[in-house]
């Protein structure tokens, strides 16, 4: 074994170590300030996961992407469970069985590879996908993928964990990180490791499209922001996984480039929510109103963010969306068969829809926070919590305008040259916006010299802010519809989630055992009476 | 020279807009026994709002409140231009079929972040309708265009889809093409607040909900982007279900405005529950046969 091959650099490992450094960087600046006790163990566990993401990030042979794999369960585990009390203990250890199970699943994929293939490296000959075992081996390590980014039926753990931890350490880990990593390695087995045959194709792409619709759809009626913003940081893998169920080099690049984008103003929204939680101590909707009177800059950042991940052109999110629908149709044009096109006209459709849901979730939450009549007086936060935001939003802009000119290069040698069918000039329709604005304002300035301001005109009523229409209430008649009513009060039970119901499972057996184990000393008596009876059978027959 | 030709692609899309506005104005009047406004009534309405004042409410985020409508009017102009060049010169310019769909979104979208920032709670009451509204029929047109999509065979260009049909293949001819016009005609009724689906906006119960604090200069360029919506929309719809020559087309264009109100004058406003429970799970069922029907040809 040449030493040279355990590690690997090429072009989109670096992409991906780059922004891996980018994100810590960033998160570090705006910890410094936000963390305030137990600094040294925050710091220790955060520099451990740097330093394993980078392992993951440049390892070449299997076993070492599992070791450093694992360790990024620990230290996720012990960053969740840091300021611990009985709410994150309890979802620090679902987090802890979801990832660290979904780790069984990789060894298991990357012990069958080994075993199909005779090969330790992830980067050598691609297996071609023709068998029962060739799938299994690649759906087990993408199941540990989906555990990590968080794509159905191991998303559970987000929206959680999103709600009860820090928000920095949810910008961190599973906002931009553990996106990062599960991404860039369910890009790595399509690009170098399998070659996917059309069945497991369309696993992925009904998987990435189911993520995308019911994420959102759990994302409207939620009250606590972070809990908001952890369902759509499951719902937007979805998008990923569609493009990487293309398979095509534009798909990869789509995946990729979405992945990169989503972290970016994932966490840009999470930091921002953070800035709120600080000030004004609160996350809940019903307590929150009018802010952005009093932290204009925050609420700029959130905004610029939030239209970033509705997809709103000229932002980067939009550009990588299209992108994904771009290798959707492409994938459509080439496929033969019949049910795979169905599949791909069903990923297409929900995957447009998402997006509007998305949008119509955002709007509540800048409605909600924001905008609106303030209900107290906040303060904008400090300078060192504002500059990663900024950056970030700033991150957003730059690759939503110029994208085909900045980070579409550089995805382009990570993955291979890709050549889109459609046509999105960004920059030219940019032109057209600003101008129009400028020449809008202009005739506003020029036309309007008669202006002033004067209280809002309700009709004459008084004004009773109690009584106003809340924004948390925003969508409740969703929840109401008939078809959907159902399915709310089943996902709010937890009948969808995969922990859940394998707890109950394993309950039920406890349950049997518990009866067995009654410490009544007659009755383990029977039960060796019964056991030496079945020896005498077996033995003496 | 560049720069007149669009002023003047633009200039004729606002005029066409003010007229078919008119046309359903004066339709509507006649339908109730009224004279109705003379053609021009848009215009003159457009431009007394001009010289007046305008309001800023108290306790709103001024920028925003400003920006909006701006915003909103430059993204209408942009789907404007796309689509008139693209059917005049053949060519695409900036955009495809999916970048329309996302700069459709946006007047809506900054119509209700106006109405947010305004901080009235009856603006509030519409802008919720309004989201609400958004995500019912953009379900729709998702699906419609995806019908387009297929049937073109996977382009999604403008220029192409309307080359395609313009060789004697009109997709408003087939099951699956007509089943995605109606879908698409309910997006158009929606997207422009025309009753039955005029919640957001309902006079008589949260007068003019989203746009309840606009006034003067603000309030006339909302209603120069709905003016802009009242064509390319309309014109969008003709061109990818039944497009022709010039001349079919403003004819379309005609009859098409007055299906909308013939729709709007037999029909009661609906609730927003209603109005959710109607394009999802009556329109997008339908839409996914349309889909269905596609894929095998039909």
């Amino acid at each position: 074994m040449r030493m040279g091959n355990i590690f690997i650099f090429d072009y989109l490992s670096k992409l991906v170590g780059f922004f891996i450094v980018l994100f810590t960087l960033l998160i570090f600046i705006y910890s410094l300030n936000f963390i305030k006790t137990k600094k040294k163990e925050y710091y220790y566990w955060m520099f451990l996961t740097f330093l394993s993401s980078l392992g993951v990030v440049f390892s070449n042979h299997l076993f070492l992407i599992t070791i450093f794999w694992g360790y990024l369960g620990l230290t996720l585990f012990m960053l969740i469970n840091l300021y611990s009390d009985q709410n994150k203990a309890s979802v620090a250890k679902k987090t802890f069985i979801i990832v660290g199970g979904s780790d069984g699943f990789l060894l298991f994929g990357i012990l069958l590879y080994i075993y199909l293939t005779s090969r330790y490296f992830i980067v050598e000959k691609p297996l071609v996908i023709n068998s029962a075992l060739s799938f299994l081996s690649f759906f087990l390590i993408a199941l540990a993928c989906f555990a990590k980014a968080g794509c159905i039926p191991l998303h559970t753990w987000i929206p959680e964990m999103a709600e009860v931890t820090e928000a920095p350490t949810v910008a961190y880990l599973p906002a931009s990180l553990d996106k990062l990593l599960g991404i860039y390695l369910l890009v790595r087995l399509i690009k170098d490791a399998f070659i996917l045959d059309d069945f497991s194709k369309a696993i992925l792409l009904i998987l990435g499209s189911l993520t995308i619709i019911a994420a959102v759809m759990m994302a409207l009626v939620q009250h606590n922001i972070k809990k908001l913003l952890g369902y759509h940081a499951v719902s937007q893998v979805g998008y990923m996984v569609l493009g990487l169920g293309c398979s095509t080099v534009l798909g990869l690049a789509a995946g990729l480039f979405h992945m990169l984008n989503n972290a970016i103003y994932k966490s840009c929204l999470f930091l921002g929510v953070g800035n709120v939680q600080k000030q004004s101590g609160s996350v809940e909707f019903e307590n929150l109103s009018g802010l952005g009177k009093f932290m204009p800059a925050t609420f700029l950042f959130v905004l610029i963010a939030s239209l970033s991940i509705s997809g709103i052109p000229p932002f980067n999110g939009f550009v990588s969306k299209w992108m994904v629908y771009q290798g959707l149709v492409e994938l459509f044009k080439l496929s033969t068969s019949f049910t795979l096109k169905l599949v791909i006209l069903f990923s297409l459709v929900s995957a447009l829809v998402g997006s509007s849901l998305t949008l119509a979730s955002f709007l509540k939450l800048n409605a909600g926070v924001f905008l609106g009549q303030p209900k107290e007086k906040t303060k904008e936060a400090s300078f060192t919590l504002l500059i990663s935001p900024f950056i970030l939003s700033l991150l957003c802009i730059i690759f939503g305008i110029f994208a085909f000119h900045t980070i579409l290069p550089f995805i382009a040698k990570a993955i291979g040259e890709f050549s889109t069918s459609g046509l999105w000039r960004p920059m030219q329709a940019t032109n057209l916006i600003i101008l129009g604005i400028l020449l809008g304002f202009i005739i506003f300035i020029i036309t309007s010299k008669k202006r002033r301001t004067s209280p809002i005109f309700i009709g004459g009523e008084k004004i009773d802010f109690q009584t106003e229409a809340k924004v948390s209430d925003f969508y409740v008649n969703i929840r109401e519809l008939k078809v959907l009513k159902n399915i709310y009060r089943l996902a709010e039970k937890k009948f969808f989630d995969i922990y859940e119901q394998t707890k109950n499972l394993s309950f039920i057996f406890i349950k049997f055992l518990r009866y067995l184990h009654n410490g009544v000393l007659p009755t383990y008596l029977v039960w060796c009476l019964l056991g030496a009876l079945w020896l005498f059978f077996i033995f003496f027959r | 020279m560049k720069f007149i030709l669009y002023f003047l692609f633009l200039f004729f899309s606002v005029s066409m807009g003010g007229i078919g506005w008119w046309l359903e104005r004066k339709l509507t009047a006649r339908f109730q026994y009224r004279v109705g406004p003379p053609w021009y009534q848009n215009f003159i309405d457009i431009m007394k709002l001009f010289i007046k004042e305008t309001i800023i409410p108290q306790g709103a985020s001024r920028i925003l409140f400003i920006l909006s409508p701006l915003v909103s009017l430059s993204s209408s102009l942009i789907v404007a231009l796309i689509l008139i060049t693209d059917y005049f010169f053949k060519q695409n310019f900036i955009a495809d079929i999916i970048v329309i769909i996302y700069l459709l979104i946006i007047p809506s979208l900054f119509l209700i972040l106006g109405a947010f920032s305004s901080a009235n709670p009856l603006a509030l009451v519409g802008a919720i309708r309004e989201t609400k509204q958004l995500i019912a029929y953009e379900f729709v047109f998702i699906v419609s265009l995806v019908i387009v999509i297929i049937k073109t065979g996977g382009s999604l260009f403008l220029s192409e889809i309307i080359e395609r049909q313009m060789l004697g293949n009109i997709y408003f001819k087939s099951f699956s093409g007509l089943i995605a016009f109606i879908l698409a005609f309910f997006y158009l009724q929606a997207k422009l607040g025309i009753i039955p689906f005029d919640t957001p906006e309902a006079e008589q119960e949260i007068a003019s909900g989203v746009m309840i604090e606009y006034s003067g200069a603000l309030l006339g360029f909302w209603k120069i982007s709905k003016l802009l919506l009242y064509f390319s929309l309309p014109l969008f719809i003709i061109f990818l279900f039944l497009p022709g020559k010039f001349v079919d087309i403003i004819i379309k264009y005609f009859l098409l405005i007055l299906l909308i109100t013939v729709v709007k004058n037999i029909n009661p406003r609906m609730r927003i529950k209603d109005v959710l429970e109607f394009f999802w799970f009556f329109l997008f069922p339908l839409g996914l046969i349309g889909i269905f029907l596609a894929i095998n040809g039909y």
